[in-house]
């Protein structure tokens, strides 16, 4: 049972209202925002519990969105400043505006759960380009190797902010693109914002 | 007391508190001067981890958020360089991020390296503890320069209310000195 109703539309609306904020000057921070892959992490949150962890990057206002947390009360966050670092902790929420930041922590928590019996699991999303250092693979074989309750999510849009993912590495199938792994979920989308901000220069 | 017995008698103290959680390399098997430190503490309670020190520091974290208090041991200033991301800005950082939400209780002991009887080289005698209390907003850095203080501090990173952190460091050539 989802946490939300939420549909894809209703995500798509929310990133445009954003993007509407800051490109009017109303938001004096980055903004990340998301598009094109609605319907996966609509799948993904299908299986993520209330009181499960989540786990992100600058990248967030979808799991926040599906993690339950109103949307007025994300977008007066982002307004306020902090979409970098959307933080809710009384929806289990954590983002690190730091590359791989987010990633040995969900570890972290995922082996205090093991350890006292809890039965929460983290979920813990990662760009393409996170996913290939070696701090996460580090803390997906920590995971793997002892069995801890948290998944990975590697969202794939091909670049880290604009440099092409496979072309900086050479390597034209990435380290999670077409392994069946049972902690790490793998999925491609093509967004339509850049990097950061949406698309128009705004000055503030 | 001596500064060892007084190490060891802190760490025998936190023992106690069944949140306590001390990880780190040679904790659980013999390595270095802080492991003897550890040798009544029970083994169920340490946690022997790979030599990977920014995934023991982000991993402190997130034990501490759900609810543990861990003692992460960095044997040296110098290896605890390796986890400044984690440390500085992540542990040091998340109170403020999360609009006080979030306030991991977490202990960090280091050291600076022993140079007596055998000097190790530069790379392992490093004492950063000034440029660490710069760098630091929320983590209290404590240094450990007479036995009398090692047991208050330790005593007050656990029973600290304050939602802080503390880095506790300690000389390595005073566990054979002082």
């Amino acid at each position: 049972m989802p946490i939300t109703n939420l549909t894809p539309d209703d995500l798509v609306r929310f990133e445009e209202d954003i993007a509407s904020e800051f490109n009017l000057g109303k938001i004096r921070a980055p903004v990340h925002l998301y598009y094109g892959c609605e319907q996966s992490m609509i799948e993904v949150f299908s299986q993520v519990a209330a009181s499960d962890w989540v786990m992100c990057s600058w990248r967030s206002h979808y799991q926040c969105l599906l993690k339950g947390v109103p949307p007025e009360q994300i977008k007066a966050e982002i307004v306020a400043g902090h979409s970098i670092t959307l933080c809710f902790p009384e929806y289990r929420i954590f983002s690190s505006a730091i590359v791989t930041g987010s990633l040995p922590i969900a570890t972290g928590v995922a082996l205090g759960i093991k350890r006292r019996g809890g039965h929460e699991k983290v979920w813990c999303f990662l760009g393409e380009m996170t996913a290939e250092t070696g701090l996460a693979h580090e803390c997906i074989k920590y995971a793997t190797n002892f069995d801890l309750p948290i998944h990975f999510v590697v969202e794939d849009n091909g670049k880290s902010v604009c440099t092409d993912t496979r072309a900086a590495w050479n390597q034209p199938v990435l380290s999670w693109e077409k392994t069946a792994h049972p902690k790490v979920t793998y999925y491609q989308y093509e967004t339509k914002y850049p990097h950061a901000g949406a698309g128009m220069r705004v000055q503030f | 007391m001596k500064y060892f017995d007084e190490l060891k008698r802190s760490m025998d103290w936190l023992a106690r508190d069944p949140r306590i959680l001390f990880l780190g390399q040679a904790v659980e098997c013999p390595g270095t001067a802080m492991t003897n430190t550890l040798k009544d503490v029970p083994r169920e309670r340490l946690l022997e981890m790979p030599v990977d020190e920014e995934l023991q520091m982000g991993m402190t974290t997130g034990l501490a958020l759900d609810g543990s208090v861990p003692v992460s041991l960095f044997p040296r200033w110098n290896f605890l360089l390796l986890a400044t991301n984690q440390l500085v800005g992540h542990l040091d950082k998340i109170s403020v991020m999360s609009n006080g939400g979030f306030t991991p209780k977490a202990i960090i002991r280091t050291s600076i390296g022993s140079q007596r009887p055998l000097h190790p080289s530069h790379q392992h005698v490093g004492d950063y503890t000034d440029a660490f209390r710069l760098m630091c907003q929320s983590v209290e850095v404590i240094r450990l320069d007479e036995p009398e203080q090692i047991f208050p501090a330790y005593e007050k990173a656990l029973l600290r209310e304050d939602g802080r952190s503390t880095l506790i460091v300690e000389w390595g050539d005073y566990y054979s000195e002082k």
